[in-house]
């Protein structure tokens, strides 16, 4: 009998949530998808790219034309990240919701003030340079916050009907963010002030939040994959600089990070992290940040004599 | 179609060449939270490259030339159009040519996933033709495109697609052009030249794998008159049109592309075919006759700076010539092999080394060679630079 109960509440609750049609979002990256997801776990999401591909190297593929088709809401970067295959998908996707300009188009790097603006642009020497500045910007708890702002004001104008729930979730997922935001305070204190060898700006809004500075990068030039040479040269400073760690994320060539571990002879640990969510279960932003701190709060410690 | 300009090798070279080296943004910082307006994106692709020998049917010269380079624009007009306009620039016979390959507005707020487009544009058929040439793996475009489209079709007309709601991609599409682009010395008809449909469909394999399988069709109304020689002569007005052309024409084309856990910045693997084949190559010959070419390309990249690739083409034509009257037909064949290096130190620039085999065989009643210059080897070392806002490369 309780069984039957139970079964006859969660159909009625399947109806009634049913009745009010979630939306279907595409997110460009994870961390827009764990986001939308956070705000309103009624939606349809799903993520274009995920950790472990390049987010500046995707291609226009048959199946995200189709994804982006079928949304309600697109919610990206921008900033150029998705400047090689975003615009191609909005031209072929025959859907006028999700062009630029639209309730449902969303860019993230819209809603805050980005580190490291090129001004003048870019040559065709200079690598991948983005001249609004650097788009890897949910990395940082506090910017991550105005976005998820930004978004759920979105999410409330894209689905109106949902909009008590996102009202719900919003203010709970601020009170997660402060929360650990004081915890990774007080992990990262002694993270102040050191420096790191990294690839790309891909970690650029970490160490800009944690105090932390960028000794040498591996690449030449932005998004120029590392020479023999100018490994040569990064070895020489690390040797002349002494950084805390290597920092490079898991959708980067391994290779030549753990050469240069290997020449500095064990001295420097390799830590190769997610750049983004590795998942889409919930609360998956708050646990990948947490694993960003506590690894390098973890490899600082260690580093001490 | 007469190219916009020549410009002979002893005269200056065009200096808006420089003048339109532009950078692609202007990203000012803007009010947050409001949308940055659309900005229009220029940009230039240059393409130089020495080769040692001409190909049959080839659009490179033998020694140094200026391959498909390009000058473009787009943007957005208002809400419910984009624009985009190109100038192709490339030497041929030592000279400089201009052609405008593109010049269209497309819809963007078109309810049911439908998109029209109206200008001059690339056609939609097969793979490769609504791309770049400059994008190519390969130094020229496969024997297909060369001997069938002309390189790359492009001309004046209207395309209506419709995108379907489902999971997987399904697009299908109508083109109606003047088709003069196609067959340029045909004697003029009133309406359209040539009209095609297309069916597009394609998803992912997993993590790791996607693909794309197209069909289209080709009804041609533009149909030439028999020539009294051999059109592979470089019959210059004739050169960037289809040297085999008929009635109907079907091409299906499929990709696959492999890179692990579908990260291709690191590795990857592109496989592509192509077949075509054109029926109803004149109204006096054996109307069972066809033309008919294949293209396998295969193109790895090792890792970000390096991609080998290798490719097989195909050609078999009917060339129908005119004997005093009475139309022969003398079949050809040519294959080609090729194989390539390409250097790759940012996505903004190509170095390439290729080699290129052709064999021909194949004569009139005569024993002249329908294909009179196959090159045994040729080698090519090109150099492809982009300036500004990248063409925007579909899958």
């Amino acid at each position: 009998m309780r069984t039957v109960f139970k079964a006859a509440c969660w159909l009625g609750l399947a109806l009634l949530t049913g009745h009010a049609r979630a939306i279907t979002v595409f997110a460009c990256e994870p961390e827009w998808a764990a986001l939308t997801r956070t705000l309103l776990p009624q939606a349809t999401v799903r993520s274009a790219t995920h950790h472990l591909q390049d987010p500046h190297h995707i291609e226009a593929r048959p199946s995200l034309i189709a994804q982006l088709r079928n949304s309600d809401l697109a919610v990206c970067t921008g900033a150029e990240l998705e400047s090689a295959w975003l615009p191609t998908l909005q031209a072929r996707a025959g859907n006028a919701r999700v062009q630029n300009g639209q309730p449902g188009m969303f860019y993230a790097a819209e809603q805050v003030e980005l580190i490291d603006p090129k001004k003048g642009g870019a040559s065709a020497f200079a690598g991948d340079v983005h001249a609004q500045g650097n788009p890897h910007l949910h990395a940082d708890p506090r910017r991550l916050l105005t976005v998820a702002r930004a978004l759920a004001m979105r999410l409330g104008q894209v689905s109106p009907a949902h909009k008590a729930t996102i009202e719900q979730q919003l203010p709970q997922f601020e009170r997660d963010l402060n929360a650990r935001m004081a915890v990774w305070a007080q992990q990262a204190s002694a993270l102040k002030g050191r420096g790191v060898i990294t690839q790309h700006a891909t970690f650029g809004y970490v160490w800009h939040w944690l105090g932390m500075s960028v000794l040498a990068d591996l690449e030449p030039k932005p998004g120029m994959p590392p020479t023999a040479a100018h490994l040569e040269q990064v070895l020489a400073q690390a040797k002349a600089k002494r950084p805390m760690a290597i920092v490079v994320a898991q959708h980067h060539d391994p290779k030549p990070a753990r050469w240069l571990a290997q020449q500095l002879g064990g001295t420097t640990p390799l830590r190769v992290l997610p750049a983004t969510v590795p998942d889409d279960q919930p609360g998956a932003l708050l646990r990948w940040l947490d694993g960003l701190v506590s690894e390098l709060a973890q490899t600082q410690a260690a580093a001490k004599p | 179609m007469p190219p916009l300009f020549r410009i002979a090798p002893q005269s200056p070279r065009p200096r808006v060449l420089a003048a339109l080296v532009l950078t692609g943004h202007l990203g000012l910082s803007m009010a947050q939270g409001l949308p940055r307006p659309e900005a229009w994106e220029a940009g230039v692709v240059l393409d130089v490259a020495s080769s040692s020998q001409a190909l049959a049917l080839g659009a490179r010269d033998k020694g140094l030339g200026l391959g498909h380079s390009d000058l473009l624009v787009r943007g957005p007009l208002g809400q419910h159009l984009s624009a985009e306009a190109n100038v192709g620039l490339h030497t041929q016979d030592r000279q400089l040519e201009a052609h405008i390959e593109n010049a269209w507005l497309q819809t963007r707020s078109l309810p049911a996933g439908l998109q029209a487009r109206a200008g001059r544009f690339a056609s939609q058929i097969g793979y490769l033709n609504e791309q770049h040439p400059h994008a190519d793996d390969f130094s020229e475009r496969p024997l297909l495109y060369r001997a069938l489209l002309g390189g790359h079709w492009y001309d004046d007309g209207l395309r209506l697609n419709w995108t379907a709601p489902t999971p997987f991609y399904l697009r299908l599409g109508a083109e109606v052009f003047k088709g003069k682009q196609l067959v340029p010395q045909a004697p003029a008809i009133s309406g359209a030249g040539a009209r095609t449909l297309n069916l597009k469909v394609g998803d992912d394999l997993g993590e790791s794998s996607s693909w794309q399988w197209g069909l289209s069709r080709v009804d041609n109304r533009r149909v030439t008159e028999v020539a009294a020689h051999e059109p592979d002569a470089a019959d210059h007005d004739h050169a960037h049109a289809a040297s085999y052309s008929g009635r109907r024409m079907w091409v299906s084309d499929l990709v696959w592309k492999w890179a692990p856990q579908g990260n291709n910045r690191q590795q990857q693997l592109r496989l592509s075919w192509e077949l075509a084949e054109i029926s109803g190559i004149h109204r006096d010959a054996d109307p069972s006759l066809r033309h008919r070419a294949s293209t396998l390309a295969a193109v790895w990249r090792l890792n970000p700076s390096w991609e080998l690739g290798l490719r097989s083409d195909w050609l078999r034509v009917q060339q129908a010539e005119n004997d005093a009257g009475t139309v022969h037909v003398a079949a050809g064949r040519l294959r080609e092999h090729a194989i390539m290096l390409a250097y790759k130190p940012t996505h903004m620039q190509t170095l390439r080394l290729q080699l290129t085999q052709q064999r021909a065989h194949g004569a009139n009643d005569e024993g002249a060679p329908v294909f009179a210059n196959p090159a045994r080897r040729s080698i090519v070392l090109q150099y492809v630079i982009s300036f500004g806002a990248h063409g925007a490369h579909s899958f």
